[in-house]
């Protein structure tokens, strides 16, 4: 597994791996061209609208519903811009169902307003540069949580898990989904800028594992062969390519510890 | 089963474009509440096998504010105050991820889906209408103990909304039905 890297819970982190998480987007919002974060932010709601959402047509068989592939794809692009930024980083995860003492709502790697290095904490926000939107968006984004009783808990999770049919099952775990986005409020509240939201990213890594824990009970077999040829648009990627996060060079794991020993050489 | 409405979701005409967009805020409760007429649930009767039984809502508008919507069961003067407890009538939530309104220009966010050409293959209108599903099981189940039709309202309880929302016709459908399994 060593060729494999490995997303790690957000409650996990070491001090190490959240700098080089924070550095990762600070890098990446310092860019203005198409490895930036403005502009792949930019791919999900305004002003490009390429995302999935719920079902989004009616003339296909179930209804295409995209809303899981399309997000693996997103973020495995995502995660490639910001290995390019700071080598090695990986995208962790925002278990939301967690509560005291390990996390109460937005974990706080989100939310201090610098980081250990004294900078001002690039997981805290951004500011949104869409002058050509009508109307205009140029201001930092902003959140309005709810309190954490609010958040899906495990047992939500495990009821999704259960579900064995691909589409009962996606549009379940698609309104847990929607669930966070609506708690999380803000940016993160609506499709049109909830991908400027720097937890954004962090969110949708927990609704792919969950969707990976899924994939581990029960296989691909019936998920409906028209959607396994779709294309995820504008990613070089059709759903058939993401189907196994091992194809795409990951796993999660909750936390992760390397020790060196050597060989016999 | 068709989803796509032939005309646009009736709405509150919309509010001249404010001059820059502001951030979504939780609004909370104050959007319209809807009421079904009573409906038949001999489906969840004592005597019936009944596994499952879902509340299926199709044609969902989702181009504005986000929304959690509660489902509560012969309770019409529910609201977003409402205790979400059995004894009012509450049978679970969905939730809506909304877009926040239209950041386009005029007809950006027009869906015409039944109206394309028949080699018309670009991907389909991103407002093409939503279906949620809210399972309700041991509700319906409990209700038909006593009852043979219920009432279903939806209580909108908005989660964030930005200037170019209608925060009052918030949940808006085109059909809704129980589905049981036995």
């Amino acid at each position: 597994m060593a060729d494999i890297r490995m997303r790690l819970g957000v409650h996990n982190l070491d001090a190490t791996q959240v700098g080089d998480f924070r550095n990762s987007y600070r890098g990446m919002m310092a860019i203005s061209d198409n490895r930036g974060y403005q502009v792949l932010a930019g791919r999900h709601g305004v002003p490009d609208w390429f995302c999935w959402h719920h079902q989004q047509n009616s003339r296909v068989a179930q209804n295409m519903r995209l809303f899981l592939p399309w997000h693996r794809a997103y973020l495995y692009n995502w995660e490639m811009a910001m290995r390019d930024r700071v080598p090695g980083v990986t995208l962790p995860w925002w278990d939301w169902t967690l509560g005291p003492p390990r996390q109460n709502g937005l974990p706080s790697i989100f939310t201090d307003r610098t980081g250990a290095d004294g900078q001002p904490n690039s997981l805290l926000g951004f500011r949104i540069n869409l002058p050509q939107a009508n109307p205009p968006v140029v201001r930092a984004t902003s959140r309005a949580p709810g309190t954490p009783d609010g958040l899906p808990t495990q047992d939500d999770v495990d009821n999704c898990l259960a579900r064995t049919d691909w589409s009962d099952f996606s549009d379940a775990l698609e309104d847990i989904h929607d669930q966070v986005h609506g708690w999380v409020s803000g940016d993160m509240g609506v499709i049109g800028t909830a991908a400027y939201d720097p937890i954004f990213w962090s969110h949708h890594a927990m609704i792919d594992r969950i969707w990976w824990l899924w994939q581990a009970r029960n296989g691909n077999g019936n998920i409906p062969a028209d959607l396994v040829g779709q294309v995820l648009a504008p990613f070089n990627m059709q759903v058939r390519d993401v189907l196994n996060v091992h194809d795409l060079g990951y796993e999660y794991g909750a936390a992760q510890s390397v020790v060196p020993i050597g060989g016999t050489s | 089963m068709p989803r796509t409405p032939r005309k646009a979701p009736a709405r509150k005409e919309a509010a001249p474009a404010p001059r820059r967009l502001g951030a979504p805020k939780r609004v909370g409760g104050g959007a319209k509440t809807f009421t079904s007429k009573p409906v038949a649930i001999d489906f969840a009767a004592p005597d019936h096998r009944m596994t499952r039984a879902d509340l299926e809502i199709d044609g969902i508008f989702h181009g504005e504010a986000s929304y959690e919507g509660r489902i509560f069961l012969n309770n019409p003067n529910a609201d977003h105050n409402t205790p979400r407890t059995r004894g009012s009538g509450y049978a679970g939530s969905f939730y809506l991820f909304g877009h926040g309104g239209c950041l386009g220009d005029p007809g950006h966010c027009e869906v015409n889906e039944d109206g394309r050409e028949k080699y018309d293959f670009r991907a389909p209108h991103p407002l093409t209408l939503a279906s949620k599903r809210v399972t309700v099981t041991d509700a319906v189940r409990e209700l038909a103990k006593a009852n043979k039709e219920v009432t279903v309202t939806v209580v909108p309880v908005i989660t964030a909304a930005n200037e170019l929302c209608d925060t009052e016709n918030v949940f808006r459908c085109q059909d809704m039905r129980f589905v049981s399994y036995n």
